[in-house]
């Protein structure tokens, strides 16, 4: 009898550690990949947006099995922008044996560099910064470089400048490796004969009054304002202008400042900042799409925003878009990855990120490009877009363009 | 002090040798002998992530700071905040030397213990050219003119092309005997290194309190006046305070370059002169335990508050800015409540627990 129930029992407990296994066979493989950026702190009106919208995309993918029974886990920690946090986030996501890596600050960006290449990980960093990619061959901006914006914006001013002469242009950069990647570039190109005459740069502090700064950019004539920093600044200097009555109404208006940004300078999120101040004449440029016109990639974002609880204000917001941008070219390179058989490793997803381009090129809605990378081109969306602010909404100025100017200083 | 060594309860000495022992009792030392085995045999026996690892190295690094920070202020009585320049001082050292020469220079790679020696002496002489003013200022407008320090530092740092404008400036990987360190050695090799820099240093500390150059740090503190009439030179053991102070910043400037693998202007701002402070305050000021207390509590606080704030940032979205304000907010009030409650640091609730073991079990 006694006997009897032993075997019972053994055979009880077999069937229970099969099941188990079997389950867990069902159950598919977890990926891991990590993101640290300042959820909080000095531009976290940036980040927080971007984590936002790299947790629902990952979220969607799980939800809606993109991946199959595999499982995707984005491990998102605040940094509070600080580069010491965010290698003590790194070195605990290597802990965790991620196998892709999604940064943010530029500063952190180059100063993890050597780490990245050591590990041999593929990162993608919400700083488009093309000094990340000197010295490394596993970071990978997911669209044009900060330099490619900035002189792109220069090179509409000097092309479409009305009055007689070079247009005066000053640069407002943020007082970081953020603000100041673009600056050497931009002295290149106009090295190299781009037209315009670049007056001053400024790199600014914490003031809440730009009078000063204004005025000297009066007295020297300066026509054109190209920032290329974040938003609260730039908002900052838009209601100084105002209330001086600096602002062109047109582009270009004799007499007046004309503002123009880069990508994360810019956006709905500047308008709900600065109000009238950027809600008529503001031009800004991106390569994302605007989620403020109709459009499959604004469809899909706003459904996914409403599907996880997100207020308007969020869904329309670019650095929204950024967030899931970094996460789709992350899930598409490990389903590619997956259709191919392939075991999923920081090896493979590196070879699969460099494949994406001809007929293999990532078209992600949310782009105005296609996301393309090789082993000599590691900036993902080519193409940038130029919008202006009317209204409060932001609307296309012309078709997609390069920059000719950094293509010509790069040679 | 009582003839047996290891049953020693009270604090009578009979001669002033006995009085100026390192350890007062055979238990003493049994036992920091038993700490430190300890704390060299662990690794082999608990393996932590990185991320710890690095936590617990910067805490080492934090501890060589708080070492000249504690001489400084401590025992001379003159007030910096300004110490994370110091520090600063000894990494941009490197830095310089790695912008000269390059990256892997074998000075950089195989002769760093030369070069942390060399941080070292370079931030002893800065200390002592920023130290010039305390001869002339005291109190409250000698902390003006470390904080003057403190700017100029991060000024020149910030501007110069020279020091990268504050970006990040890469330093090599060092070789040992076995040859390079690996990434994956990286984090226990240095724990091993600035274990035993902060060991020979802290006792460095502790034979430098027993001489007379230690004591004048103190008589100066006490009143300068009167160690001027006893024949010890205020000025001079002023400036000396604060070149002993920058050598030991500088180390630790050093070290931090070696362990992050790179040395960028964010590692050395103002806030962490604040912090080196409030380690100092409340570990216990002019107490050598007080530095080794003051960096483990307040960077753990630090990493806690971090945890707790990232917490709040994903749940209650709404309160971000709260969430960012926990920072600075926790860290004040731990100063205020330590400077109101317990101006004698954690070092005094260290003295109280072994007052109480020395005499267990006759407790009054």
């Amino acid at each position: 009898m006694k006997n009897k129930q032993v075997t019972v029992m053994r055979i009880a407990l077999s069937f229970l550690l099969v099941a188990g296994f079997a389950v867990q066979a069902v159950a598919g493989e977890t990926y891991k990949m990590g993101l640290s950026l300042a959820i909080t702190g000095p531009t976290s009106d940036v980040g927080s947006p971007y984590a936002k919208g790299a947790e629902d995309y990952v979220k969607y993918v799980n939800d809606e099995k993109l991946l199959g029974d595999d499982k995707l886990v984005c491990f998102i920690r605040d940094d509070g922008y600080k580069t010491e946090i965010t290698k003590r986030n790194f070195e605990d996501f290597l802990d965790e044996e991620i196998v892709f890596y999604l940064n943010y600050s530029t500063g952190s960006t180059m100063a993890l560099r050597q780490d990245f290449q050591e590990e041999q990980i593929p990162v993608l960093p919400a700083s488009f910064h093309a000094g990340n990619l000197e010295g490394n061959d596993y970071i990978f901006l997911p669209i044009a470089s900060y330099s490619s914006q900035a002189v792109g914006l220069a090179e509409y001013v000097a092309a479409n400048h009305k009055g007689s002469g070079k247009p005066k242009v000053a640069l407002f950069l943020h007082p970081s490796a953020f603000g100041r990647a673009p600056r050497d570039d931009v002295k290149k190109s106009v090295a190299a004969g781009l037209g315009i005459d670049l007056v001053e740069i400024v790199e600014h502090g914490k003031d809440l009054d730009n009078t000063a700064m204004l005025k000297r950019f009066q007295s020297k004539g300066v026509q054109y304002v190209i920032s290329q920093t974040v938003q609260p600044p730039v908002a900052t200097m838009l209601k100084g202008a105002q209330s001086l009555d600096m602002i062109a109404k047109t582009y270009g208006e004799a007499g007046k400042i004309t503002f123009l940004g880069c990508h994360y300078g810019g956006g709905p999120a500047l308008v709900s900042l600065a109000g009238s101040a950027a809600d008529e004449n503001y031009y800004w440029t991106t390569s994302y799409k605007m989620m403020t016109a109709k459009g499959p990639g604004r469809d899909a974002q706003f459904a996914l925003a409403k599907r996880y609880g997100r207020d308007d204000k969020l869904a329309k917001d670019a650095n929204y878009t950024n967030g899931i941008m970094v996460a789709q070219v992350a899930v598409e390179t490990i389903r590619r990855a997956k259709a191919k058989g392939k075991k999923i490793t920081r090896a493979v997803l590196y070879e699969e990120l460099l494949a994406m381009n001809g007929f293999n090129a990532y078209n992600t809605l949310t782009t105005v490009g296609p996301v393309t990378f090789s082993k000599t081109d590691r900036e993902g969306v080519d193409t940038l877009q130029l919008y202006v602010s009317k209204g409060g909404l932001f609307y296309e100025v012309g078709a997609p363009f390069e920059s000719e100017y950094v293509k010509k200083i790069k040679q | 002090m009582s003839e047996n060594r290891w049953m020693a309860t009270g604090n009578f000495f009979t001669s002033y040798k006995a009085e100026q022992r390192i350890f007062m009792t055979h238990i003493d030392r049994l036992v920091f002998i038993c700490f430190l085995v300890a704390l060299f045999a662990w690794p082999l026996f608990f393996k932590l992530g990185n991320k710890y690892m690095l936590v617990i190295d910067s805490i080492l690094i934090a501890i060589v700071a708080v070492y000249g920070l504690n001489l400084l202020t401590g025992f001379a009585g003159l007030i910096s905040i300004g110490h994370a320049a110091f520090v600063g001082v000894g990494a941009y050292t490197l830095a310089s030397f790695a912008t000269v020469l390059g990256t892997n220079h074998v000075l950089i790679t195989h002769w760093w213990p030369l070069m942390i020696l060399v941080s070292g002496v370079v931030g002893a002489v800065i200390g002592g050219i920023v130290g010039l003013p305390a001869l002339r200022l005291k109190h409250l407008y000698l902390v003006i003119a470390t904080l003057s320090f403190q700017m100029i530092f991060q000024w020149t740092i910030n501007f110069m092309t020279f020091f990268n404008q504050g970006q990040t400036i890469s330093i090599g990987r060092v070789f040992w005997f076995t040859g390079k360190v690996a990434r994956k050695q990286h984090y226990l090799f240095w724990y091993y290194v600035i274990l035993v820099i902060v060991v020979v240093l802290g006792l460095a500390v502790r034979n430098l309190l027993r001489s007379k150059h230690g004591r004048c740090l103190v008589a100066v503190r006490d009143n300068d006046r009167a160690a001027d009439a006893m024949g010890m030179n205020p000025g001079i053991t002023k400036v000396y305070a604060f070149a002993l102070a920058g050598f030991f910043a500088g180390v630790a400037g050093a070290l931090h370059a070696y362990l992050w693998r790179g040395v960028g202007f964010e590692s050395f701002t103002l806030h962490h002169s604040i912090s080196y402070l409030a380690m100092a305050i409340v570990g216990g000021l002019g107490t050598l335990v007080g530095s080794f207390f003051g960096p483990v509590a307040i960077l753990m606080l630090e990493l806690q508050v971090e945890h707790f704030a990232e917490f709040v940032g994903h749940y209650f979205t709404a309160i971000g800015d709260v969430a960012t304000a926990f920072r600075p907010l926790s860290f004040g009030l731990v100063i205020v409540l330590f400077l109101m409650f317990e101006p004698r640091g954690i070092a005094n609730w260290w003295r109280i627990t072994r007052s109480y073991f020395k005499l267990w079990p006759f407790r009054y």
